[in-house]
């Protein structure tokens, strides 16, 4: 969509994203034309649900690169996010090669000439042939520019922390029996993070850090108007509304963007123009997603309703 | 302008937002990418690149606002209206500019003295009188910098920056040409002799306020650091006059739980686990392909803390105790017990109320009496000797000064062999030890460590050493 070396800037991105129906405040924007342009991966923190990695996404198909993800999870390693080595291909290969193995052989007389023989050939089986790239990897090797999203980091253990900081640092990894590898173009690193435990200096000093945090109210209403276009404007206003009031209780789990979005789509659903307090009752499951927190709308579900917000 | 960004980084280090080198140069990086003609995209610009957590962001913010505040000037201006029809962020946004990029050395002077009648002659009389806002803010940073405010310490140097800014702006000549003015008999002159004066007045007022901030923000961090070192070695008993002492141990108490939650096993390296190898290479034909080495488990103790809550040592114990449960972390099973004359559990009272509220309950109920350390020692291997096994950990702390009674050592003696090791803190100095009532020569022999303590820097030290032992 667009030329790498164009001129970008705050705006144009804001702009950009809110053709593709993602929209975003100045922070936000800010934060994504820093990164692009000072090549600094982005930490993105939050609570769930606000699109962080929905921010990934929006931010690949504008610069028309490609998305890679890496998910993290307890035991992620080295063999899973960076590159292993392909043993099926290589033992298959020597089985093959095996008759010509024998034929190169020919005419050594010991173990030492025949070693030496085989050094000629350099180490054939431990080339970029015979490795299977991961998503850090093929990040890297992207030459017309990537997106990597790693996805809440803050599942992962300490060690993949501290394993990551060569490469968010010096865009290059480094493989024993290769060498090192540099990214031939840097890719745009996301990293996001739902908080659950706290990063490591080492890994905040070497990105930017953007809080997302629950949107306002007009943010809201413009972020259903793009994603649900069919909701009229009263109901919008009526359910940004509810959902902020919604917010002020004392809840378990509050209702985040991607919920308010389910909720407008489901009310669309069922043809509805207003708020009233039956179908908000026989919908709420799609917003609230424990027991107690149900219950404790339903005993002021009124109140809600009707209630104007703090901001 | 990087000067004013570094001055900036340094107030926010002084507003606890923690700010390495490399990512100061992120942040002056980022100033130059967005430019300082908005002023609330440079925030954003600079929040993103130099506060990394959520609190850092609220005092990011906080500072942002205090440090680059232009519109105190408006007072002024309101006395010498003049025809602007720039708003108030234009404003703010040619100040901000301004400020950042000029030469800060050369103060901008008018350049048509004394055209307008009324208007004054000296430079300071003429930029007050014209009302312009801009010049003025330029003025006072420029001044600022020349009086090296940005030095300023302490409370009662702001008389004597104030007085140096003042006089760096041209004071001396606005107060002569007052000073003539007022008594001049031409009314005009009077007029303005007034005049004059009252504009003096509130540029005085206006140059405190600008000392002020600066002492908040710049003198805020040296403050901190100080006060803190101070703390660290205090004596605990003095401790309580300081407010953030709280705030204090529960960071150090954090930095321990970090350095000490990560390992939990120590390799020995190049030790073969013979066992374990062999039953690895079981399912490779009994080749040892995966080696195992040796390794030891980093243990969590069990700790019990003894406090005597005595007159003097129950200040020592107030600290123990609010290190031991800010540890949570690292030490989920620490029970508490207190005593003077008689002893108790009070570890229940920990897990319910809140620190300050359970060290008050402790403190009141078992507090005062005369201390009887048999007594004590009686009920506590009647409450919980059956519970110590050879992963117990017992801090005593305690001055054994038993009031001439029976030490009971042979129940001492009895704990030591239970447990795995019993640590007693003292706060009173090694050389008294023994003497008079004391009967710490006595505990002495049953005890693994025993230990000066009087000051969080002690303190800090023992319990680093309880959460580093292995077993």
């Amino acid at each position: 969509m667009n030329e790498p070396n164009t001129d970008y800037s705050p705006s144009l991105f804001q702009q950009g994203f809110e053709s593709l129906g993602y929209i975003c405040n100045d922070a936000i924007a800010m934060a994504i034309y820093l990164a692009v342009k000072m090549e600094k991966p982005i930490l993105v923190e939050g609570p769930p649900g606000v699109g962080k990695t929905e921010l990934a996404k929006a931010t690949s198909t504008f610069l028309n690169y490609e998305l890679i993800r890496l998910q993290c999870y307890e035991g992620l390693d080295e063999a899973k996010a960076l590159y292993e080595w392909k043993y099926s291909k290589q033992l298959l290969y020597t089985q093959i090669l095996k008759d010509k193995l024998g034929d190169l052989l020919k005419g050594t007389h010991d173990l030492e000439q025949a070693i030496t023989r085989l050094h000629e050939f350099g180490d054939i089986f431990y080339s970029e042939d015979f490795l299977e790239p991961r998503p850090l990897l093929s990040a890297l090797k992207q030459t017309s520019g990537s997106v990597l999203l790693i996805d809440e980091i803050d599942k992962s253990d300490h060690e993949f922390e501290s394993f990551l900081l060569e490469m968010l640092s010096d865009y290059q990894i480094s493989i024993p029996e290769i060498g090192t590898i540099r990214a031939t173009k840097k890719p745009i690193v996301f990293l996001t993070s739902n908080n659950t435990r706290e990063l490591s200096d080492a890994l905040k000093r070497r990105c930017l850090h953007l809080y997302i945090p629950f949107p306002d109210l007009a943010l809201e209403r413009k972020i259903i108007q793009a994603r649900v276009p069919d909701v009229n404007e009263q109901l919008r206003k009526q359910l940004v509304n509810f959902v902020h009031n919604l917010r002020e209780l004392d809840l378990k789990k509050q209702p985040a963007i991607s919920e308010t979005i389910d909720w407008a789509r489901s009310l669309v659903l069922l043809h509805a123009d207003a708020l009233t307090p039956t179908l908000v009752e026989s919908t709420l499951n799609v917003l609230l997603k424990h027991e107690e927190d149900i219950n404790q709308a339903r005993s002021e579900l009124k109140q809600l309703i009707n209630k104007k917000p703090k901001v | 302008m990087d000067r004013i960004l570094v001055e900036f980084i340094k107030a926010l280090r002084g507003a606890d937002v923690r700010i390495s080198t490399s990512e100061a140069i992120d942040g002056i990086h980022a100033a130059q990418l967005v430019g300082y003609s908005d002023k609330a995209s440079l925030k954003t610009g600079l929040g993103v690149t130099l506060a990394k957590s959520q609190d850092e962001k609220l005092a990011f913010d906080e500072c942002f606002d205090q440090f680059f505040k232009f519109n105190s000037l408006q007072s002024l201006s309101e006395q010498a209206p003049q025809e602007e029809n720039l708003t108030e962020a234009q404003i703010e946004a040619a100040l901000l500019g301004d400020v950042m990029s000029s030469d800060q050395s050369e103060m901008p002077l008018p350049g048509n003295a004394g055209s307008q009648p009324g208007q004054g002659n000296s430079p300071l009389g003429q930029m007050l009188m014209s009302g312009d806002r801009n010049a003025l803010a330029m003025a006072m940073a420029a001044a600022g910098q020349q009086a090296n405010v940005a030095q300023i310490r302490v409370m009662t140097q702001k008389g004597l920056y104030g007085r140096r800014m003042m006089m760096a702006m041209g004071l001396e000549a606005l107060e002569e040409e007052m000073w003539a003015a007022e008594q001049s008999n031409v009314p005009e002159q009077r007029q303005l002799g007034a005049a004059l004066r009252n504009a003096r007045n509130l540029l005085r007022q206006e140059v405190k306020e600008y000392v002020e901030r600066q002492l908040l923000l710049q003198a805020a961090e040296e403050g901190k650091k100080l006060r803190r070192d101070t703390m660290m070695q205090a004596r605990l008993e003095n401790l309580r006059e300081f407010k953030d002492v709280q705030l204090l141990v529960r960071k150090l108490a954090k930095r321990l739980a970090a350095t000490h939650s990560r390992r939990r096993k120590i390799h020995n390296r190049g030790q073969l686990n013979m066992r374990s190898t062999l039953r690895q290479s079981v399912p490779h034909d009994g080749i040892p392909f995966n080696i195992k080495w040796k390794t030891k488990r980093v243990d969590r103790p069990k700790v019990m803390a003894i406090c005597d809550v005595s007159g003097s040592v129950s200040q020592v114990s107030r600290f123990l105790l609010m290190f031991l449960y800010s540890l949570n972390d690292v030490l989920p099973r620490v029970r508490a017990f207190a005593f003077s004359s008689r002893l108790g559990e009070v570890t229940e009272w920990f897990n319910d109320n809140s620190l300050n509220e359970a060290l008050d309950l402790t403190l009141n109920t078992y507090g005062g009496g005369s201390t009887d350390y048999g007594g004590s020692l009686e009920d506590f291997t009647d409450i919980c000797l059956n519970d110590i096994d050879n992963k117990t950990t017992i801090i005593m702390l305690g001055d054994a000064r038993n009031n001439y009674g029976d030490p009971r050592t042979d129940l001492m003696k009895a704990l030591y062999e239970r447990s795995k090791q019993v640590i007693w803190l003292n706060p009173e100095n090694r050389l008294r030890w023994g003497s008079g009532d004391s009967d710490m020569k006595c505990y002495l022999a049953y005890c693994t460590i025993a230990e000066e303590c009087n000051s969080l820097r002690h303190l800090e030290r023992v319990i680093s050493q309880l959460l580093r032992r292995t077993q």
